[in-house]
C-alpha cells in the first residue's frame, strides 16, 4: 500500500509541476497573442501529453503492486 | 486555430485505425489475450487523448473569451481511466494481458510523436500570424 501511495504521489507531484509550467507559458502566450492560439495549443498538447505519460504508468504500477 | 482542430481529427483518426487493426488481430490470430489487452489499453487511451484535446481546446477558448471561469486539464480523470484499465486487467487476467494493457496505454504517445515529426514543418516554417 505504501509503495502504491509513493508511486502515485511522486508521479502526480512531478506531473502537476510540469503541467503547471506548461499551462502557465501557454496562457501567457495566448493572452498576449490570441492569433497564435492554434500553434500554442498544439505545443501545449504535446507537452502535457508527454508529461502525463510517466504518472499514468505510475498509476498502473501502483495498482499492480496493490494487487499482489 | 484551424491547425489544432485538424491535428485533433488526424490523431483520433490514426487511433481509430490502430484500434481497427488490433480488432482484426484479436479476431484472426491465436494471441487473443494479448490483443484483448492491447484493445483495452488503446481504447481507454484513445478516450484519454480525446479528453486531453477537448480540455486544452476549452482552456484556449476560455482565455480568448476571458470569461473568468476556472478550468482544469482533467488530469485526475485520465489517471482514473488508466487505473480502471489496470483494475480490469488485474481482475480478469485470463482475458486481458497486463503487459499488453500497458503497451496499449502508451500507443497515443507514439501516434502524437509520429504525427508531430510528420507535421512539424507546418508548425515551424509558418510566419507569425498565418
Amino acid at each position: 500500500m505504501l509503495a502504491a501511495a509513493i508511486a502515485v504521489g511522486l508521479g502526480a507531484l512531478g506531473a502537476g509541476i510540469g503541467n503547471g509550467l506548461i499551462v502557465n507559458g501557454t496562457v501567457n502566450g495566448i493572452a498576449r497573442q490570441p492569433e497564435l492560439r492554434g500553434t500554442l495549443q498544439t505545443t501545449m498538447f504535446i507537452g502535457v501529453a508527454l508529461v502525463e505519460a510517466l504518472p499514468i504508468i505510475a498509476v498502473v504500477i501502483a495498482f499492480m503492486s496493490m494487487g499482489q | 486555430m484551424y491547425d489544432y482542430t485538424y491535428m485533433m481529427r488526424r490523431q483520433l483518426k490514426w487511433m481509430l485505425y490502430l484500434l481497427a487493426i488490433l480488432v482484426v488481430g484479436w479476431e484472426f490470430t491465436e494471441y487473443q489475450t494479448f490483443f484483448a489487452g492491447l484493445i483495452l489499453g488503446a481504447g481507454i487511451s484513445a478516450l484519454n487523448l480525446w479528453l486531453l484535446q477537448f480540455k486544452i481546446n476549452r482552456i484556449g477558448q476560455g482565455i480568448v473569451d476571458d470569461d473568468g471561469k476556472k478550468r482544469t486539464l482533467g488530469m485526475l480523470t485520465r489517471f482514473g481511466t488508466a487505473a480502471l484499465a489496470a483494475v480490469i486487467a488485474l481482475q480478469y487476467p485470463k482475458i486481458f494481458d497486463m503487459v499488453a494493457v500497458i503497451l496499449g496505454l502508451m500507443t497515443p504517445y507514439l501516434v502524437i510523436i509520429i504525427d508531430y515529426f510528420f507535421h512539424q514543418t507546418e508548425l515551424t516554417t509558418r510566419k507569425r500570424g498565418e
